[in-house]
Parts: C-alpha cells; sequence; structure tokens
C-alpha cells in the first residue's frame, strides 16, 4: 500500500437528518478504492465532502494532513449527474479546470489535446453539449477531470446514466487510464459487479444513516475475467453483505 | 431537410396574409353594414393614415414626428428600467440576503399599476421625465424579478463544476452564472419592452406636451374622429408586434448554443 493520502472522519447532517455516521476512512496514494452502497444512503454526499464541495457537521477530510480544499489541493470530481456547461464547447469544457488554475497556455493545450484523445473525443472539440450523445458527454466530463492532472479523482456513480454496453467500455476504459497514469481514485458506484472489477479495495455503505458496513481488498490479476470462480465468489460475498439487515 | 423548413415558413406566411385578408374584407362589410362613421371602413383608415403621415394631424403634427417622439419615451423608460433592473436583479438573486431583508419594499411596489402613480408623477416630475418614469415603472418589474429569478434557478451542478477546481466566485459569476442567467434576461427584457411600449398610452394621457402617438389618439378622441383614432392604435400594436419579432431575432442569434439542433 502506498502512502497515505486522505483521512476521513465525518458525520453529516441535513438539518436534523442524519446523512453520515461516523464514516471513518484513509485513502492510499495509487488505490483504486470503491465505496458501494444503496441509492439514496449519502453517497454523493461523502463524494461531495471528499471533493471540498461541502463541509462536514463535525469531523475532519484532510488530504495530506490538511484540511481538504479545492484552492488548495489538486483533487478532481466527475459528478454523477451530466455536468457538461451548456454554453461551453468540448474543448472550453476540458481546459476549464487548468485555466481556473492558472496554468500556461502551451501546458494547456498540450496536456488537452492529450486527454482528449485518451478519451477518443478527437475533432469534436468544437462541438457543443447538445450536440453529442450521453456517453460523449460523460467522456468529456472524466476528460476534464483528467486534464488537471489530479492527485485525487473522485468519480461519484460515473457512468450511472449510460447504457450497458457504454458503461462496460466505459469500465475498460477508465482501467486502462488509471494503470497508465497511476493515480489514487475514490470510484462510487452502487453496482456491485462494477465495484470488484475495478477496485483495489472496497468499502461498503448501509442504507440511510451511512455507516461503513464492511471493507474488502481485492487483490485480483487485470485484467479481470468477470466470469472466473474468485471473481463471481467474491462478488456473491460483498452481495450478500450488503444485503445483511440490521 | 431544409426545404421542407422554407417551404414551411412561406406556406405560414401564406396563411397570415390569407387571414389578414379576410379580416379586412369582413371589417369593410361590417362597415357598409352599418354606414355609421362611428365604424369606419379599412380603406378610409389608410387614407387618413396617408394623410397624417404627408400633411400631419390638426396642429400640423406629422405622424412619423408622433411616433418618433413616442419611441424615444420607450426607449428613455425601458434603457432605465434595463440599467437599474439588470444589475438590481443580479445583486439579489447573488444575495439572496438583500432580497429577503428588502422584500418589504419592492415586492408591493411590485403590484401598483404605473397609472396609479400618474397624480404622483403630474405633481413631481415635468416634461419628458414624467413619461419616461411611467413606462419605466412598466417595464422595470418583469425584468428585475425576470433576472431575479434566472439567478436562483441557476443549476448549482454547473457552479460545482468550476468551484471544484477552486474558482474564484469572480470566475463564477463570469463564466457561468452570466452565461446562464443572458438568455433569460433578454427574454425578461423582451417582455419588459412589450410593456413599457403598452404603457405609451397611460404615460402620454398625463398630458402636458404636444407630440406622441398617445398623444394624436386621444387629440381625435375629443373629436370623435373614429378613422384617426383606428390609425393610431394599429400602429401601436404594429410597432409593438415589430419590436418583439426583432428581439426575437436577435435572440436566436446570440444563443446559438441553445438553437443548436441535438443528435
Amino acid at each position: 500500500m502506498g502512502k497515505e493520502l486522505i483521512d476521513a472522519d465525518v458525520t453529516m447532517k441535513f438539518n436534523n437528518m442524519i446523512v453520515l455516521e461516523e464514516i471513518k476512512f484513509k485513502v492510499h496514494e495509487n488505490e483504486f478504492l470503491v465505496i458501494v452502497g444503496p441509492s439514496g444512503c449519502g453517497k454523493t454526499t461523502m463524494a461531495n465532502l471528499l471533493a471540498g464541495l461541502l463541509k462536514p457537521t463535525s469531523g475532519h477530510i484532510t488530504m495530506k494532513g490538511e484540511e481538504v480544499n479545492p484552492k488548495v489541493h489538486n483533487i478532481s470530481i466527475v459528478f454523477q449527474e451530466p455536468s457538461c456547461i451548456p454554453w461551453k464547447t468540448v474543448w472550453d469544457d476540458i481546459t476549464m479546470g487548468l485555466k481556473i488554475r492558472g496554468a500556461d497556455e502551451k501546458v494547456i493545450g498540450k496536456r488537452c489535446k492529450e486527454v482528449i484523445k485518451m478519451v477518443g473525443l478527437d475533432g469534436f472539440e468544437e462541438y457543443f453539449p447538445k450536440q453529442i450523445s450521453g456517453g460523449m458527454k460523460q467522456r468529456v466530463a472524466i476528460a476534464r477531470a483528467y486534464a488537471t492532472n489530479p492527485d485525487f479523482l473522485l468519480l461519484d456513480e460515473p457512468f450511472g446514466h449510460l447504457d450497458a454496453q457504454t458503461r462496460y467500455l466505459m469500465q475498460i476504459e477508465i482501467m486502462r487510464i488509471w494503470e497508465k497514469e497511476k493515480k489514487t481514485v475514490a470510484f462510487i458506484t452502487n453496482n456491485i459487479e462494477e465495484a470488484v472489477y475495478l477496485a483495489t479495495r472496497i468499502i461498503i455503505f448501509s442504507k440511510l444513516p451511512a455507516r461503513i458496513k464492511g471493507e474488502y481488498t481485492i487483490d485480483l490479476p487485470r485484467p479481470r475475467d468477470l466470469t472466473s470462480q474468485e471473481f463471481l465468489r467474491i462478488r456473491a460475498e460483498i452481495t450478500e453483505q450488503c444485503e445483511v439487515v440490521e | 431537410m431544409e426545404k421542407n423548413n422554407d417551404t414551411e415558413k412561406l406556406r405560414t406566411i401564406g396563411y397570415n396574409i390569407f387571414s389578414l385578408c379576410v379580416f379586412l374584407l369582413v371589417w369593410t362589410f361590417v362597415s357598409w353594414l352599418l354606414k355609421s362613421s362611428f365604424f369606419p371602413p379599412p380603406l378610409l383608415v389608410f387614407k387618413t393614415f396617408i394623410e397624417l403621415l404627408v400633411e400631419g394631424d390638426i396642429e400640423e403634427v406629422k405622424l412619423s414626428m408622433h411616433v418618433l417622439q413616442s419611441l424615444m419615451r420607450i426607449f428613455g423608460g425601458f434603457g432605465a428600467a434595463c440599467i437599474l433592473g439588470i444589475p438590481l436583479g443580479l445583486l439579489m438573486g447573488l444575495y439572496g440576503k438583500v432580497y429577503d431583508s428588502t422584500k418589504v419594499i419592492i415586492e408591493p411596489v411590485r403590484f401598483i399599476p404605473p397609472v396609479a402613480w400618474i397624480p404622483i408623477v403630474i405633481v413631481l416630475l415635468v416634461g419628458f421625465f414624467r413619461f419616461v418614469f411611467v413606462i419605466w415603472l412598466g417595464a422595470f418589474f418583469p425584468i428585475y424579478i425576470g433576472t431575479l429569478l434566472s439567478v436562483r434557478g441557476v443549476n448549482p451542478l454547473h457552479i460545482d463544476v468550476p468551484k471544484s477546481f477552486g474558482a474564484s466566485r469572480l470566475y463564477i459569476i463570469r463564466e457561468i452564472i452570466i452565461p446562464s442567467v443572458l438568455p433569460d434576461i433578454l427574454t425578461a427584457m423582451r417582455v419588459g419592452l412589450g410593456i413599457a411600449w403598452e404603457c405609451i398610452m397611460a404615460a402620454e394621457m398625463i398630458g402636458g406636451e404636444r407630440v406622441g402617438i398617445g398623444i394624436m389618439i386621444l387629440k381625435y378622441a375629443q373629436l370623435i374622429r373614429m378613422e384617426a383614432i383606428i390609425v393610431g392604435i394599429v400602429i401601436i400594436g404594429v410597432i409593438g408586434f415589430c419590436l418583439n419579432e426583432i428581439f426575437i431575432l436577435v435572440e436566436k442569434r446570440i444563443f446559438r448554443w441553445k438553437e443548436i439542433i441535438s443528435i
């Protein structure tokens, strides 16, 4: 395991509703951490907390020992909902992060061409979101998140809105990118198969108020075979764990 | 595809011309039946229109002068409404607390019809500003409220995207909020301009001037000259219609990203 990057220990309330209850975990460098849990269990809240977009009611989230803050830390997030800015072209959208961080024009141009190629959007730079398909929009969001070369990449159910086939292709894609650039990733999903396919470690959230129900380290060889005995055994075990009613 | 669209457009224009002709025929027929000077036929109205255009009214003020003067007044009032309404709407939308704490003053004013202000206007203001003030009252609220609601309706996710990269508030306002509310502001301006133009009659009823399309109508109302009154009201309608159409064209031009066809 790599060095410790993120240390989370939070409780989150909205008005009087407890969403996250004493959630405690760490994220290590180069890790592909997957958080699974039923829908509506506060996973998106967890993502927004990790991105520094929300402040916890109590507790803390630190990155390299400092309270997480998008103005200080190099974090990127891919949101669950389609997040392309309707009046920005693919190019303007993807270059946004680096522009905000004040990068050099040349660096922006080079890096963004790279990521556009990586997600297979070359030729679509001048298109508006309305002109491209749902899967392409999500690739724009992923490219935008990758462009800044983040120390910590958050993916909040990024493939939830995609059809099964596109979803499968995107999983392979994200795996390829992760293996190539070895980033630290926190990936949130409600799909257990997806979790076992991608993760180095899985954390299971309970239903509301969310608590951590279990943790698994997955060390199957990659690329993982969705039909291997070992894969199916782990999948079944986690599914069972998710279905336990307290 | 494009050719179909063009023929469709031409057909719509054709239908409109046809409806107009039917309307004029029915009008002529009814006025021929009634044979009353209170119900002049379209031809007489047209003749009067030419007279007013060429020779001017009873005080020899040409029709074009009336229209020009009225347009200047409404653009004065409308301009003032934009200059005040858009920034105020943006401010109130961005800083909800300011809006909530001043609501008690601004909100009730919204429901006072511009005409109700006329007695106060007559006492407090003179000349050009009397008219401008009444028109401003009409145009201000749709523009202000439209801007305010639009700012409050910006998709929070679009704000979170730059925020997640550590963007400053200024960047978010410039790159996200302003482009997001611009189409709504333009729509609010279009509505505001329409209402401003509708207020021209109310404003010019204040009197004290000799030129203006509303004033011209009032002059002929005293003489019970129906054909000239109709010229006046038709002109108000046609100019309002043209202003609206021009605005819609501008809207379509500016917001290409909205109009674009999706695949």
